[in-house]
């Protein structure tokens, strides 16, 4: 993840160097303890999508595409983003439909907007997960709450490479969601050239410190 | 809803560093939903099956203090190894509408006041005794559900069936799964699936009868496209009434006129033994054949009775009753293609092929739904392509606990937890068990449950105690039992979590803990048993359903057989259950090994599951040595039934010249009284409307829109046209989803259901349309 972010009046600031050169206090670990996420075992996928991807791809930029908008489309850190733009109401949900900007990402004139990349494109139902709005009223109100969305820049030290603050169940393609100019602009990596993430990016999975047991 | 402004990382007030920080991005990380104060933020992980269908999908609720925050696809869940759909994605908001029931309710004087649960419970008690004291015990009834929890239905069945000795037990799975219970009984004397959910990764081709798995079984479904993804030579049939999504992302979609599904399958067999598919070392060693009553009427009337009178017929008899059915004359009474049904048979009849058929609603809401659910299995056994990988008649639930609660526990009313009422022996092991004496369990059945609405119209039933259903939204031809509900000298309890039109009819409300909020197990598809803790806690007075039920029973003067304590009653009655089962054909997990596992299929035999019955390979309550041993029946041999076509209770004619089929939408189950409450949900599917065929549409003047009255025999219903839409019926049909009490498409429905299982036909009526 990178160091440096970009907002969206486009101002781009010192990050890392600025807030975040503090101890790690856990405020949301989202990731479970003793539950398998994936990353070890999908880890492919990261490599595949880096051949895939142009560079070019990687390292566009936009910056439109927030943690606002980004949150604004969930109920919970995790939670499947719901469809935020017009679809035919007769539309399947197939992927071949979905895929074709939410595959590879690139700009669409009609949404005006660089389509944001899936991190699982194998699984073809998207609308089993994702669906659109036709409302904005609820049927009654809730009383639904949730936790504070993860922490930017958990670095150790000013400078160092954060850890992944989510879970990586169907997020395990980092390449999907943090390069590119579809991807938000506050997670976005600069370093996109580079392949191999968890090279310096590991998942937090506890906030317990190592104890000796004897 | 709004968005939450926020400062940057709010529990870090103490660094003036990152306060600083907020102020520099004052865009960054704003949440849409309300934040959960006074708690650490760290979330942990506990595994419950979902609450909604009956795919049983294991999630992982993360909970923050003493709230579910949070869900994730539990990993560790074979059934759907850590992908949900979107209503389990969200099921833990379904906790939290601002309208739960926090206490209980009762009506005086018109009006209903709230009274503190015990006092309620004390009220029901006595109500229960003067009834049984004035008009005998048969004159109350508990009506409950596939979304009963195992203890639920467990601890009902006891005190009505053992206890107060009648056999008015019923539960809504008798509108969703009877037909496949009297399908699995008369085809193979046993109930439940022979397979499992890994069939999906084996077979090479699936028919999807009258099933809308990419909306109804989305993860299944999920797991089909997937395999075909991956295995590349995988073939999806869609065989249904309507085109769906389902129907888009098969291979191939098969159109059938309703009803006709019956004349299909036997053209399906007609072929298979024309073209000498037939497996016959299978047939011969593991067969035999049968004939039924035909002309078996379609239950409109009270008091409706019907027994079947099954007689053995030879091979040959059964091919000359097929001779009715060639492809040809099935093309001329169904709709489908002779070329169809022959490439049909053909991917059934290709021993190199292994073939899944998966269905639901379609089938069993069907006025002949045993027999089509016979029919179904008929093409699996004349191919000998069953209770192997892959090879699998595949009868899947709608509720999360259909099989647990209503189909295992036996929570109808001619059924034991172990049997049926009718046999001395099942009343002698469960009065053993109950500690009642025998006299207590009456041998004779009572009400199914349209018959059990109907009795409480004419007055027969006057206590009538529901819980965890709506059926004043579900029952078919709804006016007519909701005003038996209203009548004078009729008293209703009902047992819910939120508001709906069912306790908008009742005497007294119980709240009730929801899911997460008290421990207990479901049963999905797959005989697979999973439980759950409690999580959180429930709001207000909310109590568990078992728990009700414990209470009014010892009010009842029942303690002995209700002695548990409130730390340890889930457990107590899960073993207490476990003895009606302890057999190697349908044996249960222990409570420890339940608790640790993301769910445990039955039969559990020495430690392991069984995932494909009837098969001796992986089923050791087979013969050994037998290969296949269907167990169920005396001679361990599987029926294949000669059933006919019979035509609809109700076809369109000249007056009302249209079908209506309904079902549901991948965002709402069942009425709706969860998923409406859950934002996403609702904001995608905010009510109902009708799909209708644009060539009908533009006859009827009527655009995408536009209002459009739907009218038959019994009601009527006014509602928007959906031209083009999610689904599209063919010429003739409309389609209605039923979750929406504001449309309450049941007030056109009609009360006929098939005479073997007594359950309705949701799927067909005739109705005339007008432009409102």
């Amino acid at each position: 993840m990178n160091k440096r972010a970009k907002i969206t009046t486009g101002v781009v600031i010192g990050f890392a160097a600025v807030c975040f050169s503090w101890t790690v206090v856990s405020m949301s670990a989202q990731a479970a303890p003793g539950v398998q996420e994936g990353f070890d075992w999908s880890g492919e996928k990261i490599y595949n999508r880096y051949n895939d991807t142009p560079l070019q791809a990687m390292t566009g930029t936009d910056g439109r595409r927030t943690l606002n908008t980004f949150y604004e489309r969930r109920q919970y850190p995790g939670s499947p983003p719901i469809v935020p733009h017009k679809v035919a109401e007769a539309f399947s949900g197939d992927t071949a439909k979905c895929i074709s900007c939410h595959g590879r990402g690139g700009y669409d004139a009609e949404q005006d907007a660089y389509a944001p990349v899936t991190p699982h494109p194998e699984n073809e139902n998207c609308f089993q997960c994702h669906v659109p709005i036709t409302t904005e009223n609820l049927f009654v109100e809730s009383d639904w709450e949730s936790v504070s969305p993860s922490r930017l820049g958990r670095s150790m030290m000013g400078g160092s490479p954060p850890p992944v603050p989510h879970s990586l169940q169907l997020r395990e393609d980092c390449i999907a969601c943090h390069t590119g100019p579809g991807a938000v602009a506050e997670i976005r990596v600069e370093h996109g050239s580079r392949g191999n993430c968890r090279q310096c990016h590991v998942p937090q999975v506890t906030t317990t410190t190592f104890e000796r047991n004897n | 809803m709004k968005l939450n402004r926020r400062s940057f990382i709010k529990s870090a007030a103490a660094g003036s560093a990152i306060a600083a920080a907020g102020s520099i991005f004052p865009g960054i990380s704003f949440a849409n939903w309300k934040e959960q104060t006074g708690s650490a933020g760290q979330i942990t992980w506990k595994k419950a099956p979902c609450r909604f269908c009956g795919t049983g999908c294991g999630v992982l609720v993360g909970v923050s203090g003493d709230r579910a925050v949070a869900v994730k696809g539990d990993p560790n869940c074979s059934v759907n190894k850590g992908l949900c759909c979107v209503k389990g994605f969200h099921v833990v908001q379904a906790l939290y509408g601002k309208d739960r029931l926090r206490t209980a309710k009762v009506r005086r004087g018109g009006k209903m006041v709230e009274v503190p649960v015990s006092e309620a419970l004390d009220i029901i008690a006595a109500k229960m005794k003067q009834t049984i004291k004035e008009t005998g015990k048969d004159s109350v009834a508990m009506y409950g559900s596939g979304q009963w929890t195992i203890p639920d239905g467990y601890v009902a069945s006891k005190l009505f069936k053992g206890c107060i000795g009648t056999n008015n037990v019923e539960a809504n799975a008798r509108l969703c799964m009877a037909s496949a219970v009297t399908g699995f009984l008369t085809s193979f004397g046993t109930d439940e699936p022979m397979g499992c959910y890994e069939d999906i990764e084996h077979a090479d081709v699936f028919v999807t009868w009258g099933n809308n798995m990419a909306e109804m079984h989305p993860v299944l479904f999920s797991r089909m496209l997937a395999s075909r993804k991956r295995r590349g030579n995988v073939e999806i049939i869609d065989l249904a009434t309507r085109s769906t999504r389902s129907s888009q992302a098969s291979d191939k979609s098969i159109l059938f006129k309703p009803n006709t599904d019956l004349a299909v399958a036997n053209a399906i067999c007609y072929e298979i033994i024309r073209n000498d598919w037939v497996n016959w070392d299978f047939v011969k060693k593991h067969t035999t054949f049968h004939k039924g009553k035909t002309n078996i009427g379609y239950g409109t009337e009270d008091h409706f009775k019907f027994k079947d009178a099954p007689e053995d017929i030879s091979f040959e008899e059964y091919k000359e009753f097929l001779s009715d059915y060639t492809p040809k004359k099935v093309e001329k009474i169904s709709g489908v293609s002779a070329r169809d049904i022959k490439y049909l048979a053909s991917l059934y009849g290709d021993p190199s092929k292994k073939c899944t058929s998966f269905w639901c609603m379609g089938m069993n809401q069907h006025v002949r739904g045993t027999w089509i659910n016979n029919l179904v299995y008929n093409i699996h056994l004349l191919t000998g392509k069953i209770s192997t990988p892959g090879n699998s008649p595949f009868s899947l639930t709608g509720q999360p606990s259909a099989c647990g609660t209503v189909r295992e526990v036996g929570t109808l009313t001619h059924k034991l937890p172990h049997g049926v009422v009718m046999k001395e022996a099942h009343r002698k092991m469960a009065a053993e068990i109950w500690d009642v004496p025998l006299t207590n369990i009456d041998p004779k059945p009572t009400y199914h449950t349209v018959e059990m609405f109907r009795a409480l119209d004419r007055g027969d039933i006057r206590f009538i105690w529901i819980q965890v259903t709506n059926p004043m939204i579900t029952m078919p031809n709804l006016t007519r039992y909701r005003n038996g509900a209203l009548k004078d000298d009729r008293f209703i309890v009902v047992s819910d979590v939120y508001p709906t039109p069912t306790t908008d009819v009742a005497d007294v409300v119980l709240p009730a803990a929801m899911w997460v909020e008290q421990e207990g197990m479901y049963g999905n598809s797959e005989r697979r048993t999973q439980h759950f803790d409690r999580i959180v806690p429930g709001p207000g007075e909310t109590m568990s359903d078992t728990w009700q039920i414990i209470e009014v029973a010892r009010r009842l003067g029942y303690e002995k057989q209700f002695p548990w304590g409130e730390d340890e009653y889930i457990g107590k009655i899960w073993e207490e259950y476990r003895r009606f089962h302890d057999s190697p054909k349908h044996n249960m997990a222990p409570y420890d090994v339940l608790k640790k596992r993301s769910g445990v299929q039955w039969p559990f035999v020495d430690g392991k599951e069984t995932r494909w019955r009837f098969n001796s390979k992986y089923d050791p309550a087979c013969k050994p040595g037998s290969e296949f041993d269907f167990y169920g029946k005396k001679d361990g041999k599987a029926w294949i039934w000669a059933r006919p076509y019979e035509p609809a209770a109700e076809s369109p004619d000249d007056e009302y010249d249209f079908w209506l089929n309904t079902g549901r939408v991948i965002e709402h189950w069942h009425t709706g009284t969860m998923t409406r409450r859950v934002p996403v949900l609702h904001r995608a599917v905010p009510e109902s409307y009708v799909e209708i065929h644009p060539e009908d549409a533009m006859n009827l003047g009527v655009t995408n829109g536009e209002m459009v009255k739907i009218i038959s025999r019994r009601g009527e219903v006014t509602m928007k046209a959906s031209i083009d839409g999610r689904g599209k019926p063919p010429r003739g049909m409309v389609f209605v989803p039923f979750f929406d009490e504001s449309y309450k498409i049941n007030e056109v429905t009609l009360d006929a259901f098939c005479p073997i299982s007594k359950q309705p036909d949701y799927k067909k009526c005739a109705v005339r349309l007008e432009k409102a």
